[in-house]
């Protein structure tokens, strides 16, 4: 299990966009898959296997803790002309670093305003590149579902990313 | 047949995902030559798209991989551990339970503490108990100085409008703190005429004790 334990971060991480919460999943699923060593010997494809496991993992464990989640509405001030004026550019003054560290911030903070599910669609096949097909054996189902649930994560990342924080500074440097 | 927006906003995704045939993607083509609005959504989608792909986890910490196998095979103490982690989420999180009598109450709510370390990210929960579901109830934020809201920068105050479920709500902030700060953050909640004030006094660990 040794040389999957970073790949099980990685994952576990972008499920749950905390490294204290990664940490306990995949202790978690240490924990659970100790006994079954044996059996992980016999797995031909054991990535998508253990991802399967670690999502399985994830989803209990959000539903374990929040039972009743306020769906929180992001304070959305872009204007529409305007909000892709600025997208943080290739620059790299000390300005520069601290707008893209702000930008990374958002995104992380955009991705845990995503259900569980949605979460781990957007992690597994826009930041994984796991294809929809690979995605339907792995986390079993359908995908159908999964491509109005990935439609639907994007849609609210893309409203909840107009990178307005942006388009003040920018404009004012234009 | 012309794409109109709403077809393009429609098979954004499978164009992105290379899922359309050459059909529509001349269709798509055809249409975004003659609508900046959907060249702007497609441009929008691609920074979102590219954004994530090159958002990397925080590397491994060092020595994890051997205390988490250890653990694992009953070499160390897994449940310590895990009492130790749930320690350490309690420690970050503050619980209000507020009933739907007291909600309305003119009597302020008292005024809890918590603990932040400085530059961390943690994540503190409000939890908001009502009787009944409350539709359209305005939740604002007043964010104390030195104290960030992860992903907003520096902006102090926050709004947002939410629907209450019946029982439990859970308000997760990802916060931040800078510095030491003077001032309080302050959550209130509303729905109608009707209003809530919740009061958090942030101690910084690292930096000079807060609040009086």
């Amino acid at each position: 299990m040794r040389p999957q334990v970073e790949y099980l971060y990685r994952l576990a991480w972008r499920f749950t966009g905390s490294v204290a919460d990664a940490e306990d999943l995949v202790q978690d699923l240490l924990l659970k898959l100790y006994p079954r060593t044996a059996e992980l010997y016999e797995i031909e494809q054991l990535r998508p296997w253990l991802a399967r496991v670690l999502y399985r993992q994830f989803v209990d464990s959000v539903r374990q803790q929040a039972r009743s989640p306020i769906t929180v509405i992001a304070d959305d001030r872009s204007d529409g002309e305007n909000a892709l004026d600025a997208f943080p550019a290739a620059k790299d003054g000390p300005e520069d670093r601290a707008e893209r560290s702000a930008w990374r911030e958002r995104i992380l903070a955009a991705l845990q305003q995503l259900n569980p599910e949605q979460r781990a669609v957007v992690a597994m096949h826009d930041i994984e590149g796991y294809s929809l097909e690979e995605l339907e054996t792995i986390l079993a189902t359908p995908l159908g579902t999964l491509k109005s649930r990935l439609h639907r994560a994007r849609q609210r990342l893309r409203a909840l990313l107009p990178m307005e924080p942006f388009s003040a500074a920018e404009r004012v440097k234009a | 047949m012309k794409m109109e927006c709403r077809d393009f906003e429609e098979q954004l995704d499978d164009w992105l995902d290379g899922q359309l045939d050459a059909a529509r993607q001349a269709s798509i083509r055809e249409h975004l030559e003659l609508c900046q609005g959907c060249r702007r959504r497609r441009e929008h989608a691609f920074v979102v798209q590219s954004a994530l792909r090159v958002l990397a986890p925080p590397a491994l910490r060092a020595g994890f991989a051997n205390q988490a196998l250890s653990r694992a095979t009953g070499r160390s103490g897994a449940v310590a551990y895990r009492r130790a982690a749930i320690s350490a989420a309690l420690a970050a999180t503050l619980v209000l339970g507020v009933a739907v009598s007291a909600f309305f109450a003119t009597r302020p709510a008292p005024v809890q503490t918590v603990a932040l370390a400085l530059d961390r990210p943690e994540t503190v929960s409000l939890v908001f108990t009502v009787a009944k579901p409350l539709e359209g109830a305005m939740l604002n934020l007043a964010l104390p100085e030195n104290v960030e809201l992860v992903g907003y920068g520096g902006r102090r105050e926050l709004s947002w409008s939410t629907d209450l479920h019946e029982g439990g709500n859970l308000l997760r902030l990802p916060l931040i703190a800078r510095g030491t700060s003077k001032d309080e953050l302050v959550a209130r909640v509303s729905h109608g005429a009707s209003s809530k004030t919740f009061r958090l006094r942030i101690e910084v660990q690292g930096a000079s004790r807060l609040g009086t």
